[in-house]
């Protein structure tokens, strides 16, 4: 066994025994696409808007929120092993930095995949329905996991440069605010005003085009190019923010 | 049991008031994110308000505006009963019953800061609102009805946290129930018509009693003045509160007679 | 598992090693110059109160911290250059024992052994081998959550050992332990010593370094202030001490009638000491002159020279705390 499969197992282990620390990562996911779903209905009518089934609107939101805090989940565990000083036992491991932070990530894909699997069935249970595209759970699949990888950058990155609990709150509201500000909610098209040209530039909405590829109608395959690389490009600057910041422990 | 005396009184409310505001990490989720659901959903939800069902409005913002209010008074008023909890938790509630001060002060000082802090919340997000386009059809009578309501509805929502403060004694277990504090704010008319909504969801809406309490604010908001209006927006949190209160007594009661 | 094997008559150099955390006016020296050789098979003790520089310096020396000046070498390797050769030669026990409390002894020996990438083959062995060596067999399979705090310091000790190393760092070992969980912890370390491992261990305990240490140094405000055998140094201070509490109101005087039988010496609040050159012969003479000044005597004491006195010499004050 490598250390990056290792450092995974522990904190695969590690769901189970301390769950409230996985537990609301889970459930929130869950919450919005049922709320959402029902709450919001009626926008469904909106003329032009790309599905007659919310939940088909919805759904691929809450896949990627949920795997996105599966992913901050590890820069949760993170600032607790850098604050019980575990951490410094593991760097002081004769392991290359590489594969000391390859763990967590292994850790936050499997996070990320029970994560979008429940949040997945669910929304089928209330009724999304693929369409056209046979490829519609792999696309949102694809989009879950690319949302985990920026997330645990991200979380680690920010962990390993403030050490506490402030880490938390700015990787979580950062990526709360950073998937908001897309078009989680409506539409661009139909969409009025200021947040209309935001979520056309935020990146993040590229990558929740991909996880809607098969769900609603209107993209198409160059919105699934888009969006990889998008991902491909965030998920590589979130890597090398996690690992210029594990380098920065030894300053 | 006496009544507080009024100095007393003063000084645990300006205690429990000084709590909240010096915490950003409790300020920002009862003032920003309200705010920010609210610019959100002015854009996205902006050619929403034409579809089937929706009410008569001039805009969306000014159908939101209600269930911003509830939803920065409900999550604040979490923070003043987790404060109860925890001045129980390290000993400070002791304290306090040492003290000569009628016990009931301590319960009334902590439910005051929260009327403070709801109607502070809900001047705020109406003087925000208003160089965004906010209009209140029902003028400042009703307006004022409104401030009201959001002081009482503070009222109403601290003083049933607050029961359950007094009865686990732990900061955990209060804050545990945010999450079932969003499910009633979303499974209710604070976001969108329950009109619009279908089958069960809409079921769950119509028996959510956050959802009546919303829909006071918002036909004050969006419709004339009427006296079933202001009705709906005073008495609705009034009635939660007497009951509230009155849980909240005996759980104070039942403290005291422990400690 | 072949550790590198270089440097072997002083497997512990450093020169004018330095640590500087942040920058311009309120830039802080935690290290300041430090000058370190530690011969092959000694027990080294790094002596000095809290944020004196002795943290620092060990995680400096075992790759956890870059210096910001000079130069170190563990087990013959650089330790900013060669770090990953570095990390193979030491084991190194923390402060605080920081290990996770959610993972179980064995658990954590388990992945102690993948991250020093020790053939999968061995595990199973090595890590019953370790917790029968510090008497955690039993409680292998415990959370650590569940241990004392005795039981995680050996568990610590235990990972520190997983790849046999040459060098043993041991950050305050002891800190914290009842004496009986002490007493266990020095044997286990004088054993590891006795089958050649090179140890250096941090210590505000002096008896600690007096009982274990061939050598020792002294680092105050970041600088070595004192170093050798604790016989010599203690020898170095002479004179045992004649500790002498007087009333307050008499301080003053009963120093000027000290001064004539040796040099004044730092103590605790409210007592004095001076170095007695005549030894236990001179109380009396003391007493004597004492009296005629008019001061009122509470207690006396003759102590022989400690490492406290060497410290207390060096630095200009005594060891909180110290035994």
């Amino acid at each position: 066994m490598s250390a990056s499969t290792g450092l995974a197992v522990r904190s695969l282990r590690n769901i189970r025994r301390l769950p409230s620390a996985f537990l609301p990562a889970l459930l929130m996911p869950v919450f919005q696409v049922v709320s959402f779903s029902g709450t919001y209905a009626g926008i469904t009518s909106i003329p032009g808007f790309p599905t007659d089934r919310s939940v088909n609107w919805y759904l691929p939101m809450a896949v990627t929120m949920g795997a996105s805090f599966a992913g901050l989940g590890t820069g949760f565990s993170m600032i607790r092993d850098l604050q019980t000083g575990f951490y410094d036992r593991i760097r002081m491991a004769p392991a290359r930095r590489r594969d000391i932070l390859l763990g967590p990530y292994l850790a936050a894909w499997t996070r990320a995949v029970i994560a979008v699997v429940l949040v997945t069935l669910v929304g089928f249970a209330l009724g999304a329905r693929p369409v056209g595209n046979p490829f519609a759970v792999f696309t949102l699949f694809i989009a879950g996991i690319g949302m985990a990888t920026i997330g645990t950058g991200w979380g680690l990155g920010l962990a390993y440069r403030f050490r506490d609990m402030r880490a938390a709150a700015i990787m979580q509201l950062t990526l709360f605010l950073g998937l908001f500000l897309t078009d989680a909610q409506t539409p661009i098209d139909i969409m009025q005003g200021w947040l209309k040209s935001v979520a056309t530039w935020n990146p993040l909405t590229r990558i929740l085009h991909v996880a809607r590829l098969g769900f609603v109608d209107g993209n198409g395959v160059s919105d699934l190019i888009i969006g990889i690389v998008v991902m491909a490009v965030l998920g590589s600057l979130a890597w090398f923010f996690a690992l210029s910041g594990l380098r920065r422990l030894d300053d | 049991m006496t009544v507080a005396a009024p100095q007393q009184v003063i000084a645990l409310s300006r205690r429990s008031v000084q709590s909240i505001v010096r915490q950003p990490s409790v300020v920002v989720p009862s003032m920003v994110f309200p705010l920010f659901f609210v610019a959100l959903g002015t854009s996205s939800f902006a050619r929403a308000i034409s579809i089937p069902g929706f009410p008569v409005v001039d805009s969306f913002l000014d159908f939101a505006l209600a269930g911003s209010i509830v939803q920065g008074v409900l999550f604040g008023s979490i923070t003043s009963a987790t404060a109860l909890a925890t001045d129980i938790e390290t000993g400070f509630f002791d304290r306090l019953l040492l003290t000569p001060s009628p016990r009931v002060g301590i319960l009334v000082g902590r439910l005051a800061g929260a009327m403070a802090y709801g109607l502070a919340q809900t001047i705020f997000f109406v003087l925000v609102l208003f160089p965004f386009g906010l209009s209140i059809k029902s003028g400042i009578v009703g307006l004022t009805a409104m401030v009201i309501g959001g002081l009482l509805t503070a009222l109403a929502v601290g003083a049933v946290m607050s029961a359950m403060a007094l009865r686990t004694g732990s900061s955990e277990a209060v804050q545990g129930s945010f999450p079932l504090l969003f499910v009633l704010l979303f499974f209710s008319s604070a976001f969108f018509p329950r009109q619009t909504m279908d089958g069960i969801y809409r079921q769950i809406a119509n028996l959510n009693p956050v959802s009546y309490l919303v829909e006071g604010f918002r036909s004050l908001t969006i419709g004339e003045l009427t006296t079933v209006a202001v009705a709906q927006t005073m008495l609705i949190p009034a009635a939660i509160a007497v009951g509230g209160l009155a849980l909240s007594l005996r759980s104070l009661r039942r403290r005291v007679a422990a400690a | 598992m072949t550790t590198p094997q270089r440097g072997l008559e002083q497997p512990i150099i450093a020169e004018g090693l330095e640590r500087v955390f942040g920058s311009g006016e309120r830039a802080v020296r935690a290290v300041d110059g430090v000058d370190l050789s530690v011969e092959r098979g000694e027990i080294f003790g790094f002596l000095g109160p809290n944020g004196a520089g002795k943290s620092t310096t060990v995680r400096m020396l075992t790759t956890l911290l870059r210096p910001t000046g000079g130069t170190a070498r563990v087990a013959g390797f650089d330790v900013v250059k060669e770090s990953d050769a570095v990390r193979r030669s030491i084991g190194v026990a923390l402060q605080d024992a920081a290990i996770d409390p959610l993972m179980t002894g064995a658990e954590l020996l388990h992945l102690q052994a993948i991250l020093y990438g020790l053939p999968r083959g061995e595990h199973t062995q090595r890590v019953g081998d370790l917790l029968e060596r510090v008497g955690l067999s039993a409680a292998g399979d415990r959370r650590v959550g569940t241990y004392s705090g005795g039981m995680r310091r050996r568990l610590d000790l235990a990972l520190a050992l997983i790849h046999e190393p040459t060098v043993l760092f041991l950050d305050e070992p002891t800190t914290g332990l009842d004496p009986m969980s002490r007493m266990a912890l020095w044997d286990e370390i004088r054993r590891l010593n006795d089958d050649g491992t090179t140890v250096l261990l941090t210590t505000q305990y002096l008896e600690e370094a007096d009982q274990l240490a061939d050598r020792v140094a002294i680092i105050d405000h970041g600088r070595i202030v004192s170093r050798g055998r604790p016989a010599d140094l203690k020898a170095g201070v002479g004179a045992p001490t004649l500790f002498i509490v007087v009333d307050p109101a008499q301080v003053e005087s009963a120093s000027a009638v000290l001064t004539a039988f040796g040099e004044l010496r730092p103590t605790a609040e409210g007592t004095l000491g001076v170095g007695l050159v005549d030894g236990a012969a001179g109380v009396s003479a003391v007493v004597r002159a004492l009296d005629d000044a008019g001061v009122q005597v509470q207690n006396l004491e003759l102590k022989a020279p400690s490492l406290d006195d060497v410290f207390a010499e060096a630095t200009g004050h005594r060891l909180e705390g110290a035994s």
